[in-house]
């Protein structure tokens, strides 16, 4: 009509949009969702063991299966505070710093090192706002935490639960495009659905270069 | 310099749920329109079902413009600032809003546009809320039924009727205000969830029902019902079975060709002459600066940019803002009482994953007039919702109910057995406006052009609103015990009570009086009889339930009273 440039509305056919649901190429969306080169150099390998050693008290590995360690939950943090949590990078590895020096305080060794039971009482402390000259430790403890729930059970698109342990784990039954009447009942079991929403889940790829 | 445009007919800003329905009527009419978007048409391959996409990192329903131009909140003009968070769910695309909403979609009861004087003759005049600045609505039910009718056929609405010109049936909702016919497709089928939670209703006496919703529930007017796969609410819809305007009544509009769309378009003034009347908007598109001269003006973005861009548009005629001559721009503004914060705990797994959060079942025997509040402590009252839609990380970040720590392998052993097990529930409670509520301009905050930001003053949490939803916590408490839960956690404050919710109203409410209101009973500035304002910003009262479906009606209403009598509007 006028400046030129009126415009329409993408040309998306029902059956093209269907067809292609489950193998979209990583389009514009991805690079945003996982910026490029997010994997590489995220947490030193000091950070890292913190984290793991954190993460493997928060959901142990036990009889009830692999915890969030195994559910890759500290790769998933990893990769996402280089990529599309980039923003809170410098905060969250300050809160693995104040850990280990919560620990070193406290205990005379690095977190990593400490048994098991040393590292529940660190926890533990830091949930409950004890921890002596850890200011925010409930809130990093929160956030954590948080992060670990997103890692385990999340899309393996972005790195974490990994063979969909913690979808299993919660009985998940998958996403899908499309959910019949029998799927919405309450008796009877729902096969699960094992498949990322995304063309080809990062986790079944390289797993981000870290070695672990 | 701007760029000066061809003359339209009509600009409207903003092509969400209210413009985008609003350019139907109009485009039939004949008339040439420009729809300027500040966002761009949303590609349905990036709605996928994931749900830190779409609500942990809220990719679909979040963009730049709107984050800049958050608002800024106190609770009191004294106050401090609360953190500059989100206030979802403004944001920018053709279709706005109704791309990612719930879809849930309801008339309005006839109590709701005369609330007023209703509480002052059931209860006596000491029963209005204090502080409120409730009016009756300068429309009826009645006047606006027409409009509704017209919406649920235009856009496409799922339900069942519980009230057919008087005729009741209890397998919809018999609360509801007579209705010309029935919905134009069936409701949403139920799931074993929902159909758990109408059971116990029905035992305990209730009235339960299915939701109606602005989705397909078998094929309609060329796109396919509803396929349930759970990632509904912040998710567009990935085979248009969503009935947002980006597929429903703007492809209708551009097929007249006489609706042009123009994305990107950031309007930034509304512009008027010396006579008061406007004569067009100026925006920016890709940083070049344009006026588009237009007869008429709608202006249809969200409650809080109605308010600032009109507080904006400053002239010799209007020196306190567009139609803000009697100082009512901002005046009026709530938020509605939602959410409730309602959960509960089954010993078995309910299977509350796939569906939408429209699929739902329903209680209306709390809403607004439909019990005796002689003794009830508040006025108006709210609806209660069961609805499926749970994903992973939310489900096993659920409470603990006192029965186990929160890390560990006794909290991993806790969700292995209950994460399937445990669902919230929706209330909405009826909503006034109040005094100490009010929009205005940021004296601080601008965004990056340099414009201040809209600033939301809450007044706090209102007396009468937090006890009525008290009210329907331990209604929704007792509800979820009918139906076999073993614990219940019931906020022991007012949940989401103290006043900023995802939906907004006022800020240019309805009105004959000039003094109290910013539009007529036909949406028309009282001051720029050639300046029509859509949405949710010119509605007086919430009533319990969404306000979607009443937008679009009024949106519709005025359309049309602009195609009617477009020389006496258009000057």
């Amino acid at each position: 009509m006028n400046s030129g440039e009126a415009t329409k509305p993408p040309n998306v056919s029902r059956r093209t949009l269907i067809a292609s649901a489950a193998l979209v190429p990583l389009s514009a969306l991805t690079a945003r969702a996982q910026p490029a080169a997010a994997m590489a150099g995220a947490l030193s390998e000091p950070e890292r063991k913190i984290l793991e050693a954190f993460v493997d008290r928060l959901v142990p590995k036990d009889e009830h299966g692999p915890g969030a360690v195994e559910c890759g939950a500290a790769n998933y943090i990893a990769q996402q505070v280089a990529g599309a949590l980039a923003a809170e990078k410098t905060n969250f590895v300050a809160g693995l710093a104040a850990i280990d020096g919560f620990s070193q305080r406290t205990q005379q060794a690095t977190f990593a090192d400490l048994s098991a039971e040393k590292r529940d009482a660190v926890l533990s402390a830091m949930e409950g706002g004890s921890a002596a000259g850890f200011a925010n430790s409930r809130a990093v403890f929160s956030r954590i935490r948080r992060l670990t729930l997103e890692g385990m059970f999340s899309d393996p698109h972005y790195g974490g639960n990994t063979n969909f342990a913690g979808w299993d784990l919660i009985r998940y039954p998958g996403p899908r495009l499309a959910v019949g009447p029998a799927e919405q009942s309450m008796t009877g079991e729902i096969k699960p659905y094992r498949k990322s929403a995304w063309p080809q889940s990062s986790s079944q790829s390289s797993g981000g270069g870290h070695g672990h | 310099m701007a760029t000066n445009l061809k003359p339209v007919d009509v600009v409207v800003i903003g092509l969400g749920a209210a413009g985008g329905v609003a350019v139907l009527p109009l485009a039939r009419a004949g008339m040439k329109i420009a729809g300027l978007e500040a966002g761009t048409w949303m590609d349905p391959h990036n709605f996928r079902p994931d749900e830190i996409h779409n609500n942990v990192r809220r990719l679909v329903t979040t963009s730049a413009k709107a984050v800049q131009e958050m608002p800024t909140v106190r609770d009191s003009p004294t106050g401090p600032s609360r953190p500059r968070g989100s206030i979802h769910p403004m944001m920018n695309a053709v279709g706005g809003t109704s791309i990612h909403y719930w879809a849930s979609h309801w008339r309005l009861k006839a109590w709701d546009f005369t609330a007023r004087s209703e509480i002052i003759k059931r209860y006596g005049a000491s029963a209005i809320p204090k502080g409120s600045t409730l009016e009756d609505w300068p429309i009826t039910y009645d006047d606006l039924e027409p409009y509704y009718d017209m919406v649920e056929h235009e856009v496409g609405v799922s339900g069942k009727a519980g009230n057919i010109q008087g005729k009741l049936d209890a397998a919809g909702n018999i609360f509801e205000a007579p209705r010309r016919r029935e919905y134009p497709m069936p409701p949403l089928r139920g799931s074993g969830y929902t159909d758990m939670m109408a059971k116990a209703a029905n035992q305990l006496g209730w009235h339960p029902f299915r939701g109606p919703a602005a989705i397909n529930s078998q094929p309609y007017r060329g796109r396919p019902g509803c396929a349930f796969h759970g990632y509904c609410s912040a998710g567009g819809c990935h085979i248009s079975a969503k009935n947002s305007t980006a597929v429903t009544t703007i492809p209708e509009a551009m097929k007249t060709k006489n609706l042009a769309i123009f994305e990107r378009a950031h309007v930034t003034r509304i512009v008027s002459d010396s006579s008061g009347k406007v004569t067009g908007v100026n925006y920016l598109r890709d940083g070049q600066e344009f006026f588009q001269p237009a007869k008429v003006v709608l202006l249809a973005s969200y409650t809080y940019e109605n308010s600032r861009l009109l507080l904006l548009s400053k002239s010799k005629a209007y020196p306190n803002g567009l139609a803000n001559n009697h100082g009512q721009v901002g005046r009026h503004f709530f938020a509605h009482h939602q959410g409730g914060g309602v959960s509960a705990l089954f010993p078995f797994d309910i299977n509350v994953w796939y569906g939408a959060p429209a699929q739902s079942t329903v209680v209306d025997d709390f809403g607004d007039d439909n019990f005796d509040h002689s003794s009830a402590g508040f006025m108006g009252g709210s609806t209660l919702t069961a609805a499926t839609e749970m994903h992973p990380i939310e489900a096993a970040s659920m409470d603990t109910y006192g029965r186990g720590p929160t890390w560990g392998s006794k909290w991993k052993a806790f969700v292995r057995e209950n994460a399937a097990r445990w669902n919230t529930s929706y209330l909405q409670t009826s909503s006034f406006p109040y005094e100490t509520s009010f929009l205005d301009l940021d004296p601080e905050v601008k965004d990056p052009l340099g414009d201040a930001v809209c600033r939301v003053t809450t007044g706090g949490g209102k007396e009468n609103e937090q006890r009525a939803v008290q009210f329907a916590q331990k209604k929704m408490e007792e509800w979820f015990r009918a139906a076999g839960a073993i614990e219940v956690r019931r906020p022991s404050g007012a949940g989401g009570a103290p006043g900023l919710s995802t939906h907004a109203y006022g800020g240019t409410r309805m009105g004959d009086n000039p003094e109290t209101n910013v539009v007529d009973r036909w949406g028309f500035s009282h001051g720029a009889p050639n300046l029509g304002v859509l949405g949710a910003s010119v509605m007086g009262t919430s009533g319990a339930r969404n306000p979607t479906e009443t937008v679009q009606a009024l949106a519709w209403r005025t359309a049309e009273r602009l195609a009617k009598n477009w020389k006496s509007i258009a000057g």
